[in-house]
């Protein structure tokens, strides 16, 4: 593993006497693919949220570069270079597709020095940025509302893709693709991730683990069940930790 | 269906109010007596000043997704303190400033500055405290309208500066500077929800909170900005319409709240947050005008208006439901 960007060191989360997270330590590289795996309930998702500044853990500590860090905010977040996309999609389905891109960013021109938009100049990075990923939307001008839940998808996929950052996590981002544009989605990972930007992907389905991390993380019960990298174990060994089969912290199986 | 039905299609869908405005005045101009007149479109216009300027703030409102039912009460209580302060009769105090064009920023200050605190406490009640805006906002409109009797006593002021008063009466191609002050904010509003990231913003928290503030949107600053943008236009409200009544009374602009209410909706503004544009809301609040001067001129009694522009309401909404069921076939 080349440096890692993002550290975290005994995180924990309790809502009220619930205790979602007991501890979580792992690390993130730069230019490395780490799939999260673990159950429904398991704390994938709240995970996410303490990283990208949903949530705030309640005690533990994150290293991001090198340096301490917690996101109070997604803004924060952002502004560090961590880009989110969630498993409810984050669009606003009441304004067009150029919209949704930029939402929050957008370009903008100075007029009599008020910041105006520019909305040529973001239907040509959006055009361009949709071409391509090879996605395919009738009008750029469309509101989302109008779209198919793929359509809707490879916006927010195209727009991590565009946006970069340093770290980028996914919610389980291709639960509503074809096959195609799953392939797709894919390939668009590893793409971000040879620039060496750090990916962190959820998900449920095994195979899709398999095909693009580089390590594989199990959460099981708010605790890290195991930290292996791909090529060394399979996905039998890693189904034994996600249900429990294989004690918790148990190195490459099968 | 090929590209330019399908467009033009959406253009008349965008501005169906405009249509409907059109429609409404060939209407009336055919068939009633005397109303094809520029003294009438003027005064259609004039009419829809203080209306209109109110229904802008409560359109922001609206779009961002929330609820402002205090405007009405925030705008009579900036008449009543624009009132008591430069009316030189009732329980106005009659105060002069030298030079005497002083008074106008001065008394607009006042205005602006009783609807923004007002404003600016309803918005952090809602955003901060993450109360209801329909509560808060309908505790507002009840306590603001209680504070407005308090300070007059159930009195009135008359007889404002004429150095404020000339707004009123001075005219500029046949509209008082008044209505140019409504449109002059239409236009400026209308360019801020269009082509600022501010407008986006607004729209874009309208339609999902979530995804704006997950985007680094900061979704509370632009609400509480929006809560007191919709007071202090409410306090500018109130004073154009001082200037219309030469003063103020205890139960100024009563009953105006359910007209910007029917003008935003009839202008095509969802309840629901984050569809709806200003251009739409002014034509909303023109053909709910000229339907009042139709009323006056055929001589109907008053209480017609209401029940006309509940059913007008009424019709609204169900064409706005008509059109979203068009344009689902249309994309």
């Amino acid at each position: 593993m080349s440096e890692p960007l993002l550290v975290l060191d005994n995180v924990t989360k309790n809502y009220g006497a619930i205790e979602a997270l007991k501890g979580i330590s792992f690390s993130i590289g730069k230019g490395e693919v780490v799939a999260l795996l673990g159950d429904n309930g398991a704390g994938k998702s709240t995970l996410v949220k303490i990283i990208s500044g949903g949530l705030e853990p309640t005690s533990g500590r994150m290293l991001f570069e090198g340096k301490e860090f917690l996101a109070r905010s997604p803004a924060e977040a952002k502004a560090a270079g961590i880009e989110t996309v969630y498993q409810d999609l984050s669009l606003c389905t009441n304004v067009d597709v150029v919209a949704n891109f930029f939402m929050g960013r957008e370009i903008t021109r100075k007029v009599l020095g008020v910041p105006v938009l520019d909305e040529r100049a973001m239907e040509t990075v959006v055009g361009k940025a949709l071409a391509s990923a090879g996605t395919r939307i009738p009008s750029l001008r469309t509101n989302v509302e109008h779209l198919s839940g793929g359509q809707r998808q490879a916006i927010e996929l195209n727009r991590f893709v565009h946006w970069g950052g340093k770290l980028v996590l996914l919610d389980e981002p291709f639960a509503a693709l074809g096959v195609e544009q799953t392939r797709r989605g894919l390939d668009m990972i590893r793409q971000v991730a040879n620039q060496g930007i750090g990916v962190v992907i959820i998900t449920h389905i095994m195979q899709q683990a398999f095909q693009v991390a580089d390590r594989i993380v199990v959460i099981r019960q708010g605790v890290v069940a195991g930290d292996v990298a791909r090529n060394k174990t399979s996905p039998d060994a890693v189904i034994n930790m996600i249900t429990g089969e294989t004690l918790a912290g148990a190195g490459p199986a099968g | 269906m090929n590209p330019r039905t399908r467009k033009a299609l959406e253009f008349v869908l965008d501005n169906l109010v405009w249509f409907m405005l059109l429609f409404v005045l060939v209407v009336f101009s055919i068939f009633i007596p005397n109303y094809f007149q520029l003294g009438i479109f003027a005064n259609i216009i004039e009419a829809s000043s203080v209306l209109g300027v109110m229904s802008i703030g409560l359109a922001l409102v609206i779009i961002a997704g929330h609820m402002d039912l205090s405007v009405e009460s925030v705008a009579a209580l900036s008449a009543m303190a624009v009132g008591i302060l430069f009316c030189s009769s009732g329980i106005g105090m009659g105060v002069q400033l030298h030079p005497e064009w002083l008074m106008v920023p001065v008394s607009l200050l006042v205005a602006l500055a009783v609807g923004g605190i007002i404003g600016a406490f309803n918005g952090y009640l809602v955003v901060k405290v993450k109360m209801s805006a329909f509560i808060i906002t309908l505790a507002s409109y009840i306590w603001v309208r209680g504070l407005v009797l308090v300070v007059s006593g159930g009195r009135s002021a008359q007889d404002l500066a004429p150095a404020i008063r000339w707004f009123g009466i001075q005219r500029l191609i046949g509209l008082p500077l008044t209505a140019w002050i409504a449109v002059g904010c239409f236009v400026v509003f209308s360019l801020i929800m269009a082509k600022t990231p501010f407008g986006r913003h607004l729209v874009m928290i309208g339609g999902n909170e979530t995804a704006t503030f997950r985007a680094g949107i900061r979704v509370n600053r632009n609400l509480i900005i929006a809560f007191v943008l919709a007071g202090a236009i409410a306090g500018l409200a109130g004073w154009l319409l001082a200037i219309r009544t030469s003063g103020a009374t205890a139960n100024l602009g009563v009953g105006l709240l359910f007209n910007a209410f029917a003008a935003v909706v009839i202008g095509g503004v969802s309840l629901k947050g984050g569809v709806g544009t200003l251009p739409g809301v002014y034509a909303g609040v023109l053909l709910l005008s000229a339907i009042n001067t139709a009323i006056n001129l055929m001589g109907l009694p008053a209480n017609f208006t209401q029940v006309i522009h509940g059913l007008l309401v009424l019709a609204a909404v169900l064409l706005d439901a008509f059109k979203q069921t068009i344009r689902q076939r249309l994309a």
